[in-house]
């Protein structure tokens, strides 16, 4: 009885022992590659911090040029209201050609037309229009654009129109109006270093998650050392996990960094929810993601076909995760698809922890199903690699 | 420079990539996939905003208010819910992304000529989509207030509803969208994807194309032939640049064809300057790969470099002048945001080489830096 025990005690220690000689092997090799770690370093920090830093898709200091046929009192006061931080007004062009010609040379993106007799026309009563054109090449600015140009248009409309009734636009207080009290929730001023940055950094996780051990994997085989584990006393799963435990270390590792180094110090991102479940969910995430990267490993017979189906499998994980496209704004079926890929889940609830704070009770059904999804395709990528070196 | 020893080593490359079936037929399918799946994944238009309404006045005016929205295409009606905590837990699990709080009173004041404040949730995870929203629920009160006080004055003052309309909306905006006219994203993205795929995938082929040598230790066969580094280095590129050409070509009719992207320019300016930045991109492959020695850091750092400046600094979703200023010098800095230009002018815009040469003539600078530094590092006699 106490010899069974003490067998068992003791294949456990081998077991674990071979589990952590692998495991280092894997971190030893990786460390030895200088530019592969220079990069990964790289990618924690200066790449997130370039996704993060300075690009907004907010329309912001758009140049525009106007050209004022009436110059009076009202244009004036109409084109003076086109400010920052939405426009930037460039200056006057006297001839709409001009316009047109600011616009191809990506000088102008709007040009406000304010055709004569304006003022006259509004102190008659009759309609005037005013136009604005829209460099349209990026629908979403040109969208916003067209929007804010229609709220002042029309706040100015209303109270030219109020005062010639001898009301005064603060008399607007006393008039039935629906008075417009929008609150913006888990990113008040709409920072977009807040949502790029998360977002880089899990695609990032993503592409690390698939590809190390994927690689780690196929190095093996292309160089034929992978018999020599074969031949020792090595079970396909020791040989297997160690290279993507060793690689989860890493990933977790460089998310930290990037975390605590670079999100929270440079863009302030809140970290609402509990950290402890983000690196949870994030370690869930890596282990159930490398399944995708083992199934990639077992197709692929040299590195170059690995890095090309790794391109295959991340890209439109990230391009459907939900992160640039909505699901209620995809085609049905790309929704469907959509409800596959393990990031879209992995967003939702990191979004959720570090932006809403929300908790394991908001976001389990995220977790689990990703999770189920996760062990499937590793279950499938284990089963694959048996089936390989058995 | 020996014209046979660079054709025989491009052949032997040629021959190498096409035995690969796999490799082969994934050079070609990634970038026409990837094309797809943007094509049809992206899409940013802001549509079907999954909304609920807490209406706390329960009014026939307060039902005829919420059903604007309901009534949108912009917006996707989920529901009443009764009270905030719901609301706030609907917020913060996504189920939806806005929610109108419609006061107390809301019939009675509006009856009694006061006005009524209106709170919006927006769920501002998703910055620029909240932008968006934000947009709709302005433009849906200011139809709506400007309809209440249109009958109000026609009301109180006697004035013909007809008239009334127009004292409260004198001034109409007529917006002209330029280069895109009906704003549909597809057309705007289309072209430029092509800038983006092959701003990915030259460099990527090639650096594995180097690097596969160098760690499998064929290169040695190099280093001791009489080839030249130059002749090695141009037969070896050339093929890469031939398969990236054929995936341009491919790219334009996918992109004309398929998104029915509209094709304005001279298809005699695109095409060389497309090569010209073909070539360009390979000449990242190229000094990425004189510096690294595995295949996978070749991957890795071919991706991590060229994702980010071709997504994000090349003018493909946030124009250049609406970057910030830091931003701004690093675009300048990058080939994608000239190629872009390029794209973008001979796509929707019809314009040709007299105004686009700038961004040509810095490619062409580009790809001679390029190729320079990577013949320079490149060496026949390895460190050790």
């Amino acid at each position: 009885m106490i010899m069974k025990k003490g067998n068992i005690l003791s294949k456990t220690a081998i077991w674990l022992l071979r589990l952590r000689v692998m495991t280092v092997k894997e971190l030893l090799q990786l460390s030895r590659d200088f530019i592969l770690i220079f990069f990964v370093v790289y990618a924690f920090t200066v790449d997130i911090y370039s996704a993060g830093a300075g690009v907004t898709l907010q329309l912001n200091k758009a140049a525009t040029v106007f050209h004022d046929n009436d110059r009076s009192f009202a244009s004036r006061e109409l084109i003076s209201r086109f400010q920052e931080p939405h426009f930037s007004l460039k200056g006057e062009i006297l001839h709409p050609s001009e316009g047109l010609r600011l616009l191809d040379k990506d000088k102008a993106m709007i040009v406000l037309d304010i055709p004569p007799r304006f003022q006259e026309s509004l102190l008659e009563g009759e309609p005037v229009s005013v136009q604005l054109q829209v460099d349209a090449t990026n629908s979403v600015l040109g969208f916003l654009a067209a929007s804010y140009g229609e709220q002042i248009v029309g706040e100015f409309g209303l109270e030219a129109g109020l005062k010639r009734l001898g009301m005064s636009a603060s008399g607007a207080e006393t008039l039935p109006m629906i008075k417009d009290d929008h609150r913006v929730w888990f990113n008040p001023n709409q920072n977009d270093a807040w949502f790029m940055s998360i977002t880089e950094l899990l695609n990032i996780i993503t592409v690390f998650a698939i590809l190390l051990p994927a690689a780690a994997m196929v190095r093996e085989k292309e160089r034929g050392t992978v018999e020599q584990l074969l031949v020792s006393p090595l079970t396909p799963f020791q040989i297997m996990v160690p290279k993507m435990l060793a690689m989860t270390m890493v990933i977790l590792a460089g998310t930290a960094v990037s975390l605590f180094a670079v999100m929270e110090p440079v863009f302030h991102v809140p970290i609402k929810g509990s950290v402890l479940l983000f690196f949870l969910v994030t370690t869930l995430y890596i282990l159930n993601t490398a399944g995708l990267g083992l199934f990639a490993a077992t197709i692929a017979r040299n590195l170059a076909q690995v890095g090309m189906l790794t391109v295959l499998i991340v890209a439109p994980m990230i391009f459907l995760s939900g992160a640039w496209t909505p699901p209620e704004a995809m085609v049905p079926w790309m929704r469907l698809f959509m409800y596959m890929s393990p990031l879209h889940y992995y967003i939702d609830s990191c979004l959720g922890i570090l932006l809403k704070g929300a908790g394991l009770d908001i976001l389990w059904d995220s977790v689990l199903i990703m999770v189920l999804l996760g062990s499937t395709v590793f279950g499938l990528g284990m089963w694959r690699f048996r089936r390989q070196f058995s | 420079m020996n014209i046979k020893r660079i054709f025989v080593v491009a052949h032997k490359e040629w021959r190498e990539i096409v035995r690969d079936r796999l490799f082969f037929s994934l050079a070609f399918i990634v970038p026409a996939f990837l094309m797809i799946l943007f094509g049809y994944g992206i899409s940013m238009d802001v549509e079907d905003i999954p909304f609920v309404v807490m209406d706390q006045d329960g009014s026939r005016m307060s039902r005829d208010y919420s059903y604007r929205f309901i009534d949108s295409r912009y917006f996707d009606f989920k529901g009443y819910v009764h009270d905030e905590h719901t609301l706030t837990l609907l917020l913060t699990d996504n189920k939806v992304r806005a929610a109108i709080i419609i006061p107390e009173h809301f019939q009675k004041d509006l009856l009694n000529g006061r006005p009524v404040h209106v709170q919006t949730l927006i769920d501002g995870t998703f910055p620029f989509r909240a932008q968006t929203t934000k947009g709709y629920v302005t433009a849906i009160n200011a139809a709506m207030s400007r309809e209440l006080l249109a009958g109000y004055l026609s009301r109180t003052r006697g004035i013909p509803i007809e008239r009334a309309r127009g004292i409260v909306r004198p001034v109409r905006l007529e917006v002209r969208y330029l280069y895109n006219q009906s704003v549909k994203s597809i057309w705007s993205v289309a072209p430029k994807l092509i800038m983006v795929i092959m701003m990915l995938s030259p460099p990527f082929l090639t650096a594995l194309g180097v690097v596969r040598e160098k760690e499998s230790g064929s290169i040695y066969n190099i280093y001791a032939s009489t080839v030249r580094r130059g002749e090695f280095l141009l037969g070896k590129l050339v093929p890469y640049v031939g398969i990236s050409t054929m995936n341009m070509f491919i790219l334009w009719l996918m992109a004309t064809k398929l998104y029915g992207a509209p094709f304005k320019g001279q298809v005699s300016f695109f095409v060389p300057a497309s090569i010209l930045y073909v070539i360009c991109t390979t000449g990242i492959g190229l000094v990425a790969s004189v510096f690294v020695r595995t295949q996978i850091a070749a991957i890795i750092v071919t991706v991590i470099l060229t994702m980010i400046p071709a997504v994000l600094y090349s003018g493909c979703l946030i124009p250049i002048p609406s970057l910030s200023g830091q931003a701004q010098t690093i675009a300048h800095m990058l080939p994608a945001m000239y190629y872009t230009n390029i794209v973008m002018g001979s796509f929707l815009k019809g314009v040709g080489l007299k105004s686009l040469w700038p961004n040509v003539l810095i490619l062409a600078g580009y790809a001679t830096i390029l190729f320079t530094i990577g013949f320079s590092l490149f060496t026949k006699r390895p460190r050790s």
